[in-house]
């Protein structure tokens, strides 16, 4: 009986102090009796190998402690779907916050230098933070429901008739995840044009001077057409995220958006001189600047068509959504 | 699927299907008191046999639970903890049992159907 022991004991070191001496006693008298049942079958006692048998089909004593313990877990399955559903929805606007709370901190640094590698390098930790938060305001009001308070039950006081509208086929509006990442990349786009001048004016100067050619000075009066085009296009698409159910401010926003984008390429088409020959021994020939500015002149043509091209189809869609909506609607899957 | 895959299934299905089953024989056998190695003999006796391992703690959250009482009591010279229907259990069984009867009934209905339909 040395080894029903040992495994009673290994069973105990699982369970709880209060309820540990009655349940070994019960599991005793259980697995006795188990083994007794065997003893009578074969009309003898029961050989060290075969009580081993009895053992080990009982269980692992780490498990067969488990089933005694009251079912554990964080989340529940009746909150789980909705912290599921918290977790997959705020983790855009965590992207957001993170990205606006670092562009603020890079305004107000004295130093105006972008270190990339720790910008990314934060990033998992920030998200780990926002996880264990979630979770454990999730597993906190979990235990309180019941205790402290009734419960929450879920199935009751929604009403259909608040459900959303129905959306129609055509044009549906971008997912949260494509309007936080249009945001994002306004912001990332401001904060990489602000930079640069200070990269290559200050410690990538030098890198600048062996440059073969070099900017033109227009360069001072549209960058700063720029970064105001991009401000505004920012601000717009931050209010986009929080827009999407107003449809038609939405749109009308996307179009000023979308033209704002125009105004900057044909600014930029104006210019028709972007480069002029380097002063260093291995600077371009003007004629190859010419070449080369006529180069990219040609490249802002072309964005410009696909440009114009994509506003007059996204205009086109809007149009006919709104005829569609007129006529009726039809389920997005 | 691949047969391994869909033995996993079956199995996972299978024991979900037997887990509320378990519960009302349990507590239709404790109607007379059991203590837990006698009552895993009669239920397997019936054709409802249980692991050890689920039916003892079965037991203990079904007292927690308030629908069994138990009591320790000397027998052949040992002490054995005995197991049996609470009056809340009784009633709780009462209405499970009803519940029982109409998922079999229904079952019934549909398998037969099906049956009925494959012949022709």
């Amino acid at each position: 009986m040395d080894l029903l022991e040992r495994y009673l004991q290994s069973v105990g070191e699982y369970l709880p102090a209060r309820s540990k001496a009655d349940t070994l006693a019960e599991l005793r008298e259980n697995l006795l009796a188990e083994m007794e049942s065997r003893e009578e079958e074969l009309g003898r006692a029961l050989t060290e190998n075969e009580t081993a048998e009895v053992l080990e089909k009982h269980g692992r004593p780490v498990l067969v402690a488990a089933r005694y313990l009251p079912q554990q877990h964080l989340i529940g399955p009746a909150w789980f779907p909705i912290y599921w559903f918290a977790l997959k929805k705020s983790f855009p606007f965590v992207v957001l916050i993170y990205v606006a709370t670092q562009c603020i901190a890079w305004f107000s640094q004295a130093e105006k230098g972008v270190d990339l590698g720790a910008l990314v390098g934060r990033f998992p930790g920030i998200i780990l933070t926002f996880w264990a938060v979630l979770t454990l305001g999730f597993a906190c009001f979990e235990y309180a429901e019941g205790r402290y308070f009734h419960r929450v039950d879920l199935s009751k006081g929604w009403n259909p008739n608040e459900l959303p509208k129905l959306e129609p086929a055509q044009g549906r509006q971008p997912s949260l995840v494509n309007r936080v990442a249009n945001a994002v990349m306004a912001a990332v786009g401001i904060v990489w044009l602000l930079a640069l001048p200070y990269m290559l004016l200050g410690p990538r100067l030098g890198y600048l001077r062996q440059m073969p050619f070099t900017l033109t000075p227009d360069w001072h009066i549209v960058y700063w057409q720029m970064i105001f085009l991009l401000a505004v296009q920012l601000v717009l698409k931050t209010v986009m995220v929080f827009l999407h159910t107003a449809r038609g401010w939405y749109n009308a926003l996307e179009v000023i958006v979308q033209v704002s984008g125009l105004v900057i390429l044909v600014i930029m088409l104006r210019m028709r001189t972007y480069l002029v020959p380097g002063t260093t021994p291995a600077a371009m020939s003007l004629k190859d600047v010419t070449g080369l500015n006529a180069l990219i002149h040609l490249g802002f043509q072309i964005a410009l068509v696909v440009a114009v091209v994509k506003l007059l189809w996204d205009l086109w869609k809007m149009v006919t959504g709104s005829r569609t909506s007129q006529k009726g609607f039809v389920t997005v899957l | 699927m691949q047969p391994t895959s869909q033995n996993e299934l079956s199995d996972s299905l299978r024991l979900e299907l037997r887990r509320g089953c378990l519960i009302l024989a349990v507590l239709a056998q404790l109607r007379v008191e059991h203590y837990g190695y006698t009552l895993r003999k009669a239920l397997a006796d019936q054709g409802l046999s249980i692991e050890e391992s689920t039916l003892y703690p079965l037991l203990r959250r079904l007292e927690t639970q308030g629908l069994l009482t138990s009591e320790w009591r000397e027998e052949e010279k040992r002490n054995k903890r005995f197991y049996r229907l609470s009056s809340e259990g009784a009633a709780v069984l009462e209405l499970l049992m009803a519940e029982w009867n109409g998922i079999n009934d229904s079952l019934h209905r549909i398998l037969e159907e099906k049956a009925v339909k494959k012949e022709r």
